[in-house]
C-alpha cells in the first residue's frame, strides 16, 4: 500500500515536470493535455481483456528472386564451397558475387573459388535478437574478409566457439558448416565462423 | 556468359522464400470502447450525436467531423436500416477465389447519419435492391467477444 503511494507520487510529480518542460518548447501543448480525452492503457488492461482489441496477425509470404549471381553463390554453399567472381580489368576477386563490375561498369569475366576462411573486419556484440528480445550470451555479428578475394571484400556472418571479450579486428577465422546432408543452399549453410591460430 | 542466358521457364528462377511476421493489436479507443461493450453486452447499437449539427455517428466518435465539436452524448440507434449499396465479393483477400460469393452492404442504421460497412447474409444478389430494409444478426451472447464480427451478418426484412 505505502509502496504503491510512493509510486503515484513520484510519477505524478514527474509528469508535471514533463509539462512544464513542454510547454516552453509549444504553445499547443498545453491543450493537449487538458482539451483531448484518452487515457494510456497499460499491459493489464490489454491482457485481462478490459479493453476492446482486434488482433491481428498478417500473412505476409513472399518469394525473392536470388538472380544470376547469388543463386550461384548459394548453390556453391549447398556444396561446401564459397563461389566469388573475378573482373580482369581491374583484377579484383569479388564476394558475394554479382554480375557487374561496379568499378569498370562491366560484366564480370568468371567464377573462382575462395576459401572458407577469412579475417574479422569488423564486429559488433549484440545483446538483443531482431526481435529485440534480451539475451545474456551475445550474438557476434561480424563482417568477415574471405581469403582469397580481393582486400575488403567480405560477406556478413556470425563468429563463434569464441569468448566474445577475445574477439578482435584482424581475427583469422574458419567457416563451420552444416553437414552435407542439411545443407540446403543458403547462407545459413555456414553455421558460424570460428577463430584458428 | 551468363548474363545473356534466359530462362525458358520462370519456375526455374531461383527464389529465396520468407515470411516477415507481421501482428498487430488493435485497441479500439474511447468511442469504439462503448460502441463494442453495447453490441457484446446488449445487443445493440451506439451512436454520438453532435449538439450543433445534429449529425449522429454510428460507430461513435469523439470529436464531430464537421464541426469539430466534442461529442459525449451517446444514444441507441436501431438494429435495423436501409441498405444504401451492396457489391457482391467473388476474390478473397489473398487473390483466390471464394468458395461462395460474399455479399457486402452500406447500411444506414436507422437514427444515424453515417453508415457502417457489413456483410448480408440469408439472401442472394438477385433478391438485394438499395433502399431495402436490413437488420443485424448478432452472435449468441456467450459467444460475443466485442468485435464487429459479434454481428454475423444483415438480413433482408419484410416491411
Amino acid at each position: 500500500m505505502k509502496k504503491s503511494n510512493i509510486k503515484n507520487q513520484s510519477s505524478s510529480e514527474g509528469r508535471e515536470v514533463r509539462i512544464e518542460h513542454k510547454k516552453s518548447l509549444s504553445p499547443h501543448y498545453s491543450l493537449l493535455t487538458t482539451k483531448f480525452q484518452g487515457v494510456g492503457l497499460s499491459d493489464d488492461d490489454i491482457k485481462k481483456g478490459k479493453v476492446c482489441t482486434t488482433h491481428w496477425i498478417g500473412d505476409t509470404k513472399y518469394a525473392w528472386d536470388q538472380g544470376i549471381a547469388i543463386g550461384k553463390y548459394l548453390e556453391g554453399l549447398k556444396h561446401g564451397k564459397i563461389l566469388g567472381v573475378e573482373c580482369h580489368k581491374c583484377g579484383r576477386k569479388m564476394v558475394p558475387p554479382r554480375m557487374f563490375c561496379e568499378w569498370c561498369f562491366k560484366t564480370i569475366d568468371g567464377w573462382v573459388e575462395l576459401f572458407d576462411t577469412g579475417v574479422v573486419n569488423t564486429f559488433s556484440l549484440c545483446y538483443v535478437t531482431w526481435d529485440v528480445k534480451r539475451v545474456k550470451e551475445p550474438q557476434i555479428p561480424a563482417v568477415i574478409e574471405i581469403d582469397g578475394a580481393s582486400k575488403g571484400m567480405g560477406i556478413m556472418h556470425l563468429l563463434g566457439e569464441v569468448n566474445p571479450k577475445k574477439v578482435y579486428i584482424g581475427m583469422k577465422v574458419k567457416a563451420v558448416w552444416k553437414s552435407e546432408k542439411e545443407r540446403e543452399g543458403a547462407i545459413t549453410d555456414i553455421l558460424y565462423w570460428k577463430p584458428i591460430k | 556468359m551468363a548474363i545473356k542466358e534466359r530462362l525458358n521457364k520462370a519456375s526455374k528462377a531461383k527464389a529465396w522464400y520468407g515470411e516477415m511476421p507481421v501482428e498487430s493489436l488493435y485497441t479500439v479507443g474511447i468511442a469504439g470502447e462503448k460502441f463494442f461493450r453495447a453490441i457484446k453486452d446488449e445487443g445493440k447499437f451506439l451512436g454520438t450525436k453532435c449538439k450543433k449539427c445534429s449529425m449522429v455517428y454510428v460507430p461513435p466518435k469523439i470529436y464531430c467531423e464537421r464541426c469539430f465539436e466534442k461529442l459525449d452524448e451517446y444514444i441507441e440507434v436501431a438494429e435495423c436500416g436501409s441498405l444504401e449499396s451492396f457489391t457482391c465479393v467473388h476474390i478473397g483477400l489473398d487473390g483466390n477465389r471464394l468458395p461462395a460469393p460474399i455479399i457486402v452492404g452500406l447500411i444506414n442504421l436507422d437514427g444515424a447519419s453515417t453508415c457502417i460497412i457489413h456483410k448480408l447474409g440469408e439472401t442472394t444478389v438477385e433478391e438485394l435492391c438499395m433502399g431495402m430494409r436490413v437488420c443485424a444478426v448478432f452472435k449468441p451472447k456467450n459467444k460475443r467477444e466485442g468485435a464487429i464480427t459479434d454481428i454475423l451478418y444483415f438480413k433482408p426484412t419484410k416491411q
